[in-house]
């Protein structure tokens, strides 16, 4: 009788978000991308598992259809990787929805990660994740502005020896 | 024929005052009035309001919430439809009810019946600060105040947690307030606290402290109430013939009252305590319902008390002798003028470079002439644990009780705030006097009670 709020929301959800990712397909084909619709099963799998990672829940679909429809005019994105890099983006959105404590709406997040990934990173999901996001998040964690540049990124850096 | 109760296929002892929702949908499941059809419809609606729910918390903003965010906002929905729920004439037909209704429907009705209680418990609280003891009790005056249910009424989010009570309530109620949760449970506390406030008003407020000082003279910092130990001595003086109001009982009394009580048994006992409970509510002139109705509901903890005490010949632990602790004898510890800052520069330098503590010991014994400068001399002149033990052998009783006055010793945890230098002081001082015989270590400590400090 308890209300376990996670299965009864995924499987009242998990069709709705299939067919939404589908209808995609009629926006993002004049760009050369589709997806099948294995591929859009797979895609609301990927959320799924990643919301249970992240600790969160959605009740609608709609970010993936924002994530395609953002993405797929992208110049780093082709019908070779599209699926693939979408999938990635699902799970590195989420992860950062949690690391901005919510402080970015869905929107602008998508955006942020559009631009970083056209401009500085062009084109590589590993410096988005780990560089210009992982800033971003610590910069709004701090209360900065979300594209705040200071030299801590760089101490920190040589401190690690990572950059 | 009017007594005649009607036939309820709920039993009502099985539900929750706290989550009356999933209660009453476990019940009405077992008891088939719902099916597993019905179930269902109705935790999907639910899920179906909380998803609506979540996307005005967020504004519109996210379309995903943290779980325990989500399950936060599930409980604050399903303890407003269980108020609205609770306020129907029974919980069949309170079944009936979510049945039937669409569950935004019935949560709009909760929603009202909140702001309908919030204001309530607003006044009721405006009512309590007035009738509010002057008393020193610690936990009292901060469920009282600001931090306590002030904070409740300013944080309280009825949108999104109806269920929590955002406040530290430390205050303890004769008649605790159990199986309630968020404006309910303040609503009733409030209630409950405002009879104990009218209650105790009946007597003065110093009377109230002399009471409490016969309980513990430390009585401000422990988690008592107020009203039970007041109600308690006033039986007792109504049972001694004292006059209720002052709350005075002697020593001689409560033997003589516990001879007449440990000749009756529990029955003939518990009657006297009721009939002693009306004849001090005459004798106050207590004519409200509702406050009798308040009183008549802490008597059973009272008597059980009262009961117990008897049985373990404890009874002047329960009728409290008062005491005046401003008629205690006081000394009063002048430490005298400290000396000059040069003066006292150079015998710490001399000290400093002492090689033998026997030097150090005549240093202070010839050139320390007051007791602010021995006490700055044991934490500047860098004495170890031996050499100090030397100066204490030199110190009398009175010297000790002010020592431990200033430097009484703590646990590590209460001493985090305190210097390093001070925490080991306090350790060496609690070793010595720990070795002392026990008769100097009890006459030292008599020393530091009726001691003040200048």
């Amino acid at each position: 009788m308890a209300f376990e709020i996670i299965s009864i929301s995924s499987s009242l959800t998990q069709k709705q978000a299939v067919a939404e990712i589908e209808k995609c397909n009629e926006y993002t084909i004049n760009y050369g991308l589709t997806l099948t619709h294995l591929d859009a099963v797979e895609l609301v799998e990927t959320r799924d598992l990643a919301l249970k990672g992240t600790g969160r829940i959605e009740f609608g679909g709609g970010v993936i259809e924002k994530i395609i429809k953002e993405f797929c005019i992208s110049p780093y994105i082709s019908k070779h990787n599209y699926a693939e890099t979408l999938h990635e983006l699902t799970e590195i959105f989420y992860f950062y929805k949690n690391e901005t404590l919510d402080l970015m709406s869905d929107d602008d997040l998508i955006k942020f990660m559009k631009d970083s990934f056209d401009g500085l990173c062009q084109g590589s999901l590993e410096l988005l994740a780990g560089r210009e996001l992982f800033n971003m998040a610590r910069n709004l964690r701090y209360g900065y502005a979300p594209d705040y540049l200071d030299d801590m990124s760089d101490d920190e850096g040589d401190e690690d020896g990572e950059y | 024929m009017a007594n005649i109760e009607k036939r309820r296929i709920i039993n009502r002892n099985n539900l929750s005052g706290q989550d009356y929702f999933t209660s009453i949908l476990q019940e009405a499941y077992a008891c088939g009035l719902f099916s597993n059809s019905d179930v269902e419809s109705i935790q999907l609606q639910c899920i179906k309001f909380l998803a609506s729910k979540c996307e005005k918390y967020n504004c519109g903003e996210s379309s995903s919430i943290r779980v325990e965010i989500a399950e936060s906002i599930m409980r604050s929905n399903l303890y407003t439809i269980g108020l609205y729920l609770k306020s129907l004439p029974d919980a069949d037909v309170a079944a009936a009810v979510l049945k039937k209704a669409k569950i935004p429907e019935l949560y709009q009705k909760g929603r009202e019946l909140i702001n309908e209680k919030l204001d309530t418990a607003k006044k009721t609280y405006k009512k309590v600060l007035e009738n509010k003891l002057i008393t020193l009790h610690y936990s009292y005056n901060t469920t009282l105040d600001d931090s306590g249910i002030g904070t409740f009424l300013k944080l309280y989010d009825p949108d999104y947690q109806s269920h929590e009570s955002p406040a530290v309530i430390d205050y303890q109620l004769c008649n605790p307030v159990i199986d309630l949760a968020g404006v309910e449970y303040i609503e009733k506390y409030l209630e409950n606290l405002f009879f104990e406030n009218e209650f105790c008003r009946f007597f003065s407020a110093d009377d109230i402290h002399y009471l409490l000082c016969g309980y513990n003279e430390e009585y401000q910092e422990l988690l008592i109430n107020i009203f039970e130990q007041v109600f308690t001595a006033a039986l007792g003086c109504c049972f001694a013939n004292r006059s209720v109001v002052k709350l005075d009982i002697s020593k001689e009394e409560i033997e003589h009252l516990y001879n007449e009580f440990s000749k009756d048994d529990h029955h003939l006992l518990a009657l006297k305590i009721q009939k002693g409970t009306g004849q001090m509510l005459e004798e106050l002139n207590v004519t409200s319902d509702l406050f009798r109705g308040y009183v008549e509901k802490s008597l059973p903890k009272i008597t059980s008390n009262i009961l117990q005490a008897v049985k373990t010949n404890t009874l002047d632990k329960t009728f409290l002798v008062p005491i005046n602790p401003d008629l205690k004898p006081k000394i009063r510890f002048i430490s005298g003028a400290k000396m000059d800052d040069k003066d006292y520069r150079k015998i710490i330098d001399e000290m400093l470079i002492c090689r033998y503590s026997s030097d150090k010991l005549v240093l202070i014994n010839d050139k320390i002439k007051s007791f602010g400068d021995l006490e700055d001399i044991l934490f500047d002149a860098e004495l170890s644990e031996e050499e100090i033990n030397s100066v204490f052998d030199i110190l009398g009783d009175m010297e000790f009780a002010a020592l431990i006055k200033r430097h009484s010793y703590i646990s590590d945890i209460q001493a985090v705030d305190l210097s390093e230098a001070e925490q080991t002081f306090r350790r060496y001082l609690k070793n010595y006097i720990d070795h002392l015989e026990v008769d100097r270590q009890e006459k030292i400590f008599e020393i530091v009670n009726q001691l003040i400090d200048d």
